[in-house]
């Protein structure tokens, strides 16, 4: 890493925390609070470091927000101590809003829910969702304007734009993230009408630009695609992980996908997934099919697909010609079969870094089976630009490069860490007078800009936009703003009008003009909903035209494959610890990317695990360390990006911190893999790898991956579970009963016998108990998040991830189910089960662990002295031991700690060094809403539905069921009741009060051969 | 002529001795000045109990997080430290309670030294429970103490069961070892001739005369403690072995346990007692008390024992195949063949092939072979323990957290630091203890049996051993 | 022979050669029915108390109560803490779990009989006895090396100087002193 950047990092917050005018400011708005920028406390530590120098935040934490908005579930508006209120918002994430409910105590913002009456959301969310509120308390993040690498303030960049902007024949590159926002494009046509030179490009490094121009070919027009897959039974993804956060709309899809595969009788049906990729994503672990190929034989993949079906279906005729080595193969004809089988009721969809041909073709398939319409929608998007703006942005960086402009406008974007390393973005800019850029970090773009902006976090700002499909929802502040920053539209208002402007007037102008009428009421309903239209985006209605077949681009040697990180994007998320901790959910690791390569191309290769690859595409290097990932295409080594940030924060960049937690031998934050990416290959490239001969630890939450036959986690085909419904049983898979339950049966009781007369459940008490339908959950992760963020669960770091010390509570285990090279991955979070019988309990000398009238297993903190004999004796493995004090190395610490602080949920007990601690089953909200109802009907038992934990609020798949097992009515029971419910270690006769709904797959009969549980490992 | 030949019994005590030479080779080592070679001896104990001392105190000050513990292996080097200890520790109790009810009078050469070693032992072994706990300074809310909590602690756990066993052990190990020294003491303070040492030694000998009718209370008391020592001293490895046996994780969860760890202390605490035997007889020249028979008997106990133990071991494996419970079958098979395999093949080695050298009598009788077979069998019980605690929950019952678990710096220096607490505290008591108890060595010389003397003139006669003459077989 | 009368007599010391002297002359000693006398050997004679006609130790009595002490007291502290005072539901289990129990039952029951055994002893020892006439006797410093002792004390109904040496002289002590107090 440059050591310079990461002086001038530091040196600019020092002289932040001494800068006179700073002091004032703050002795103005905190005359008491003065001292705090005084108090010389050392830096030292990891997350103890997440507290950089002013002490703002934690006052503007108890201050309301100024503009009126309104409580979404709970009246009266004020604040009641102790009780959560909720207001409802959206994040804006590459260009499509996602319906959020933020849960605030005492006017900050804790916790982030979705919205369901957002239609991308429905109630449910991502882990970058989640995630988003640690971002804003993230004490990396920007703290204010810096000029010319000296700090600055919003007042001075004020009167420096309305003195600069007001000379309308500048030449002004905007370059912008992509915005649904219709205040920011609004603004954005009055920008390009006010500059006569001013040009105008959306970048977004893994955007949907490719679809777009592929839609462009199809249909002459640039339409987004929209699939529908309620109404599809056939899916088919061609590279395409549709159910990764790092799609756009992954919530809503995942809702549709999974919600397609509930199955709870024999007579239900479930849809078909077909997944065609190089590596294994979250769609090719959740499909029923998947097929391994190199990512640049996507298009021959294709084009063969279109050729079997255009003898089958009509309108594909060009490409009844092709021949490439997937014509005739098995899959191919199979899939056609089934596809054609199924016209108008299937779904084909292409991944976005695909070829725009690729897409064109899809786009033909589609209309050849008569999706459009009922499984895909063409959605006329009005914000779109009028051009294809991956060529227009290549343009327009060699323009700026030969000093045609004098002013380049960054907004959002951080082109210098993520554009095409041969348009060399950083010299580009270098070119210009000024360079503006507005971020929430002060990122590599930051640092080269001579104008940095601090980008106000959407929690804290007014904005609005539409989300994926169209529906118009707006962006209200929860909280003050907590450092010197201004949002995206207010600096574009002030570039348009000379001079400061109120996001709060700009976006209620916008919404003004929607209504002629009635405004506000209306309003104030918007404000309350979070949410504006339901009714999305026009459907375009343009024919498809002929499609010709895409070209080959077949890679013949080793292709390296870039794709963004499920964890932190394209890097963007790289500060927040919760998502550098958070398991990849294919691969497990954590806190670095790694070459994914199969089996048997590291055997060819002769390398193992974490030896250090050197991968060179054409005349760039980079090393990186070998990760052997099972499923993965041979030849094809996927690469994420996102990693090797320097200099810009404390997490993303550990190098720059110096912590117990991170010996040196322990630095993580993996590699920056931008440089291999040129215009040339976006996507994929040839390459050539050749062993370093050296070796780096990379820290795997899981070292054994095989089920070793054990029947933890139990699945049948849809056709095994009609002809044997309970397939999933103990004694179906064994062939006898559950040991003790013959003689059970004989004393006419349900339960195994036992040598003591147990403890019943407690009179009028609710009994909670869950479920978890493995046929729904596909492994994101987003539960493990939701649980951090709910619980107060700290981050460690990787050394003590590598000592397989995680703290997640709850936890997503992945086996490879079958052939090594072309296993199945199955996913199966764990939880506490929450036993009645718990092994944990009787074994603690001092009763820190015992068993609560409502059947929960509670852990009680201030009574454990750590002897660990619980963890050891869990037969599940879900008990998590605090061996150092990790809370402390980030919550007492540091200059300013009240700001991460404010992360911290109020209702969670933040745990001590040396005690146990594990999934409480959110008794904070179990218990609230016990309260609650025992106030209002005097019995403690809620209504159904009434309490979500944190993991199943998040879930998209709605994968977890929680309640009270004595509501006969409740979902939860009638989950249990399911043929395919079982428990894990049943004979051990601990009696889990978390359950298990077996899964199911939907093979095509032409495809099946009988995958038996052979370990994979 | 008879094809029986009568060996009779070797003495007790070798060479010319009466009850003055006894008392002054034994009580000399106490009152003459203390030897150089001492001194030598004490510079490295000391600097490894404080070395003990240091890491502890990092311990505290840090976390357990220093230790090379992980999720599936919440237990490491401290419990098997803890368990190793104290299987030493029990030989000494079995020396001097269940040989005495056996009336094996050979044992009075040893068993003052082996209750001696107990007694540090159980010190050592008890340093662990105490400090591996996350939060050491709450540790004392595991005895019923009222507190503010109001809570009290739970009576069904192993761990419980443990603090109660461990801490009577010691208790009742020091009471028995203190009556047997109070006679010894008052030899001690009547030979003693500077100020200092007759009052120390006048004071712990409680005005102990030797009086008959003292004595004849004595007898009594040490039986009852014999017979109340032996009951615990198989109860406590019983306990010990339930922290595991009691518990549900595969390896962990057999019945077999209690017998095993009990051979298994057995086993470890007499190849304890024959390393230090053999050091400090030879030091202070104790060859003639503790003589090569005794060696030899002790031999043939290591030898059986340890086949006890290597019989558990095979029993194991036919149970778990036996039983058909997969996790049960999975667990041995990868002690033998898995992550740990190197482990398990040490244990077999040191614990069931070492000890069956002792069917030969030369080498059962050879000083430097038995002396590096006592110290192979200390490690080979050492990794038995370790098999058994990392092994069982490094892959037990869902291999997605299965783990492997790696000692650090501190987790290995912290165990080497307790040999500093035992040999410090073994040297005080060689210096300024009697290592043989002496009363009761006298009452088993020729001398110190009345019957030995004639009626008439009351003169000694020493012992005649009347050969039986086996009855010649009829044809 | 020098007898200052200043003190008061305590007793008559004898040594003899050996342990079978010492039993011969215990038995002249009850049979001449003294009763207030002991020996003193540096270890425990075989088969002297049927010369003395020592009484059975009431030791074991003692023992037994502490014991018995032990056993309840186990059961009743169990009971009451997790039964009475602060029952609490540990994995399902009975508060009553008697099973569990039995371990500490047992190591109490151990440890009470234990202290019973020990301290009983010193009891009816009457030791701690710090000091002793007989500490006085410089020779009598073998007794707990190799000397054989037996002491009349002057307490005695019977005691008579001269009867008593008399009776150590014919049964041959080595050696006689009078102990004063």
């Amino acid at each position: 890493m440059s050591e310079l950047t990461q002086n001038t990092y530091w040196k600019s917050l020092n002289e932040l925390a001494q800068n006179k005018e700073y002091q004032n400011f703050v002795d103005r708005e905190f005359p008491e609070n003065a001292t705090e920028l005084t108090d010389g406390v050392s830096r030292k530590g990891f997350l103890r470091v997440m507290g950089a120098s002013i002490a703002l935040a934690g006052f503007a934490a108890c201050r309301r927000p100024v503009q009126k908005i309104l409580p979404y579930t709970k009246q009266p508006e004020d604040i009641i101590p102790g009780i959560p209120l909720y207001y409802a918002t959206s994040m804006p994430f590459q260009g499509s809003l996602t319906g959020l409910v933020i849960e605030n105590h005492e006017g900050r913002p804790t916790k982030i829910e979705g919205n369901d009456l957002h239609p991308s959301s429905g109630g449910n969310t991502n882990a970058y969702h989640q995630a988003s509120i640690l971002e804003m308390y993230d004490p990396d993040r920007s703290r204010g304007p810096l000029r010319k690498g000296e700090r600055s303030t919003t007042d001075d960049f004020y009167k420096f734009a309305s003195d600069y902007f007001s000379d309308t024949n500048k030449k002004i590159a905007f370059i912008s993230e992509a915005n649904s926002s219709p205040t920011f494009n609004g603004l954005k046509e009055e920008a390009l009408n006010k500059f006569s030179g001013a040009k105008w490009v959306t970048y977004e490094p893994f955007g949907e630009d490719n679809s777009i121009e592929g839609n462009n070919i199809a249909f002459g027009r640039r339409v987004r695609a929209h699939y529908n897959f309620l109404n599809a039974d056939v899916v088919v993804s061609l590279d395409d992980d549709f159910l990764a956060p790092v799609h756009p709309n992954n919530v809503e899809y995942a809702k549709q996908i999974t919600s397609r595969r509930k199955v709870t009788s024999t007579e239900d049906s479930m849809n078909r997934i077909y997944a065609v990729e190089n590596g294994f994503t979250l769609t090719g672990s959740f499909a029923d099919h998947r097929k391994r190929i190199k990512a640049s034989e996507i298009a021959d993949f294709a084009n063969a697909l279109a050729a079997t079906l255009s003898t089958r279906i009509s309108g594909l005729n060009r490409f009844s010609t092709i021949s490439n080595k997937f014509i005739d193969t098995e899959f191919v004809t199979a899939l056609a079969d089934d596809l054609a089988a199924h016209a108008g009721r299937t779904a084909v969809s292409a991944g976005f870094d695909q070829a725009p041909e690729v897409h064109a073709v899809v786009a033909a398939i589609n209309s050849a089976l008569n999706n459009i319409g009922t499984t895909v929608n063409y959605l006329a998007v009005p914000h779109f630009d009028n051009q294809n703006n991956k060529s227009a942005f290549t343009d327009l960086v060699s323009e700026i490069a030969s000093g045609d402009y004098d002013a380049v406008v960054i907004i959002g974007a951080n082109p210098v860490f993520t554009a095409p390393s041969d348009l060399d973005f950083a010299t580009a800019i270098s070119k210009a007078s000024e360079v503006f850029h507005l971020s929430t970090y002060v990122d590599e773009t930051g640092l080269a800009a001579s104008w940095h902006l601090s980008r106000t976090h959407f929690l804290e700002a007014w904005g609005d936009g539409y989300s994926f499909s169209g529906a118009r929802s707006v962006i209200q502040p929860q909280i003050q703003p907590l450092h010197d920053s201004v949002s995206e539209i207010e600096f574009l208002g002030a570039i348009v009008s000379n001079g400061k402007a109120s996001g709060y007037d700009l976006v209620r102008e916008t919404f003004n003009s929607f209504y002629a009428r009635n405004f506000e009421n209306r309003w104030l309903d918007i404000l309350h909903d979070g949410i504006d239209v339901t009714d999305g985006f026009t459907v375009s209605n343009r024919p498809i035209r002929s499609v010709a077949p895409a070209p080959s681009t077949k890679v013949n040697e080793i292709e390296v494959v870039i794709k963004a990180d499920n964890s932190i994007y394209d890097g963007r998320f790289a500060n927040l610890g919760w998502l550098q901790e958070l398991p990849d959910p294919i691969s497990k690791i954590t806190w670095d990317n790694a070459a994914l390569l199969s089996p048997a191309t590291a055997k060819t290769l002769g390398i193992v695990n974490n030896d250090v690859l050197n991968i060179s595409v054409n005349g760039t290097n980079i090393q990186v360390a070998t990760w052997i990932q099972p499923g993965q295409a041979d030849d094809s080594i996927t690469l994420n990006v996102g990693y090797g940030r320097k200099g810009i924060g404390r997490v993303a960049d550990i190098s720059s911190t110096s912590s117990q937690l991170f010996d040196s031998s322990m630095t993580s934050g993996g590699v920056n893999v931008f440089p291999i990416r040129s215009t040339a290959s976006m996507l994929f490239a040839q390459a050539a790898i050749t062993s370093t001969g050296n070796t780096y630890p990379i820290a795997s939450v899981q070292d054994h991956h095989s089920l070793e036959d054990r029947d933890m986690y139990r699945q049948a085909t849809l056709k095994k579970y009609q002809e044997k419904p309970d397939y999933a049983s103990f004694k179906a898979i064994h062939k006898y009963a559950v040991p003790g339950m013959k003689e059970a049966a004989a004393l006419g009781e349900d339960q195994p016998i036992s040598l003591f007369n147990e403890q019943t459940a407690t009179e009028g008490e609710p009994q909670w108990g869950m479920a978890i339908d493995l046929n729904s959950c596909f492994g994101c992760g987003v539960c493990i998040i939701a649980c951090q963020s709910e619980n107060n669960i700290p981050v460690i770091g990787k050394r003590e991830v590598d000592r397989g010390r995680e703290m997640h509570w709850i936890r997503a285990d992945r086996y490879y189910v079958g052939d090594i090279n072309d296993p199945q991955a199955v996913h199966q979070p764990v939880p506490c089960m929450h036993c009645e019988l718990a092994p944990c309990e009787q074994v603690c000398p001092v009763a820190a662990t015992t068993h609560s009238d409502d059947g929960m297993n509670q852990m009680i903190y201030n009574r454990c002295i750590g002897t660990r004999y619980c963890a050891n004796n869990c037969p599940f493995k879900v008990r998590r031991f605090n061996f150092f004090n990790y809370p402390k190395e980030y919550l007492t610490s540091g200059e300013d700690p009240d700001i991460i602080q404010m992360a911290m949920n109020p209702e969670v007990t933040v745990r001590f060094r040396g005690v146990m601690e594990k999934c409480t089953y959110c008794v904070q909200r179990v218990n609230r809403a016990k309260i609650n109802t025992k106030i209002e009907t005097g019995f403690p038992k809620p209504a159904d539905g009434s309490i979500q934990t944190a993991c199943q609020q998040a879930c998209p798949a709605d994968a977890i069921y929680f309640g009270d097992l004595t509501d006969e009515t409740s979902e939860v029971v009638a989950m249990k009741r399911n043929e395919r419910n079982y428990l894990m270690l049943e004979e051990l006769n601990v009696r889990p009060r978390t359950s298990y709904i077996a899964k199911l797959t939907n093979p095509n009969p032409a495809l099946v051969k009988e995958t038996k549980m052979e370990p994979a490992h | 002529m008879s094809k029986y030949e009568y060996i009779p019994e070797p003495a007790l005590v070798k060479g010319n001795h009466d009850f003055a030479s006894i008392t002054k080779l034994v009580t000399d080592v106490n009152l003459k000045p203390t030897p150089k070679g001492w001194y030598l001896a004490m510079l490295p104990a000391n600097a490894l109990l404080l070395l003990l001392l240091t890491s502890i105190g990092y311990l505290i000050w840090e976390g357990i997080g220093i230790w090379g513990l992980n999720n599936p292996v919440g237990w490491g080097w401290a419990i098997i430290n803890f368990v190793w200890w104290v299987g030493i520790g029990h030989a000494g109790t079995l020396i001097s309670a269940i040989l005495f009810l056996f009336r094996q009078d050979w044992r009075t050469a040893i068993n003052r030294f082996a209750e001696a070693m107990t007694i540090f032992a159980v010190m050592c072994a008890g340093v662990f429970p105490a400090i591996h706990v996350g939060r050491i300074w709450a540790i004392y809310w595991v005895f019923p103490i009222p507190n503010q909590m109001a809570m009290w602690p739970n009576f069904n756990s192993p761990l419980l069961w443990d603090v109660f066993a461990v801490s009577t052990y010691f208790t009742v190990s020091l009471l028995f070892w203190y009556v047997g020294l109070v006679p010894d003491l008052a030899t001690l303070r009547d030979r003693a001739t500077d100020k200092v040492r007759k009052f120390a030694y006048g004071l712990f000998a409680l005005g102990w005369t030797g009086s008959n009718r003292a004595w004849w209370n004595y007898e009594k008391a040490y039986m009852i403690l014999a017979g109340l020592a032996t009951p615990l001293v198989l109860s406590v490895h019983t306990i010990v072995s339930f922290d595991f046996a009691v518990s549900m994780i595969p390896g962990w969860h057999t019945t077999i346990f209690p017998p095993y760890f009990v051979a298994g202390a057995i086993f470890s605490g007499f190849a304890m007692v024959m390393t230090l035997m053999l050091v400090a007889r030879k030091v202070y020249g104790m060859e003639d008390i503790m003589t090569n028979n005794h060696m030899e008997k002790m031999n043939i106990i290591i030898m059986v024992t340890g086949s006890i133990v290597g019989f558990a071991y095979m029993m194991e494996f036919f149970i778990a195949w036996y039983s058909g419970v997969e996790y049960e079958k999975a667990i041995f098979l990868l002690r033998a063949t898995g992550p740990y395999a190197w482990a398990y093949w040490i244990m077999m080695f040191c614990n069931v092939v070492s000890p069956q050298v002792f069917w030969f009598k030369k080498l059962r009788t050879n000083v430097g072979f038995t002396f590096f077979i006592s110290i192979v069998v200390n490690i080979g019980m050492w990794f038995e323990r370790f098999v058994i605690t990392v092994t069982s929950l490094s892959t037990d019952y869902l291999p997605s957290s299965w783990d492997y678990y790696s000692p650090t710096t501190w987790d290995v220096l912290t165990y080497v630091g307790t040999f500093g607490l035992f040999f410090t505290m073994f040297l005080m008591f060689l210096r300024f203890l009697p290592m043989v108890a002496l009363a009761e060595i006298k009452a088993v010389l020729p001398q110190g049996d009345p019957h030995n003397y004639d009626d008439e003139t009351q003169e000694f006669h020493p012992h005649v051993e009347k050969v039986p003459q086996p009855k010649a077989v009829k044809a | 022979m020098s007898t200052t009368k200043s003190k008061n007599l305590h007793g008559l010391l004898a040594e003899f050669k050996n342990p079978k002297a010492l039993i011969d002359v215990s038995k002249k000693v009850v049979e001449a029915g003294y009763d207030k006398f002991d020996t003193y050997s540096p270890y425990p004679i075989h088969g002297i108390d049927h010369a003395m006609k020592l009484p059975k130790s009431k030791l074991g009595w003692i023992v037994l109560v502490s014991g018995t002490l032990g056993f309840l007291g186990a059961i009743w502290m169990m009971y009451y803490m997790s039964v009475t005072d602060y029952a609490i539901n540990i994995s399902g289990k009975p508060f009553f779990n008697f099973p569990a129990w039995v371990p500490i039952i047992f190591e109490l029951t151990v440890l009470l009989s234990a202290f019973g055994a020990v301290f009983g002893m010193f009891f009816l020892n009457g030791l701690p006895k710090l000091n002793n006439p007989l500490f006085e006797v410089e020779r009598f410093k073998k007794a707990t090396d190799d000397g054989f002792f037996v002491c009349i004390e002057a307490k005695d109904s019977k005691f008579q100087v001269d009867l008593v040496r008399q009776l150590f002289e014919e049964a041959g002590a080595t050696h006689i002193e009078e102990v004063y107090e």
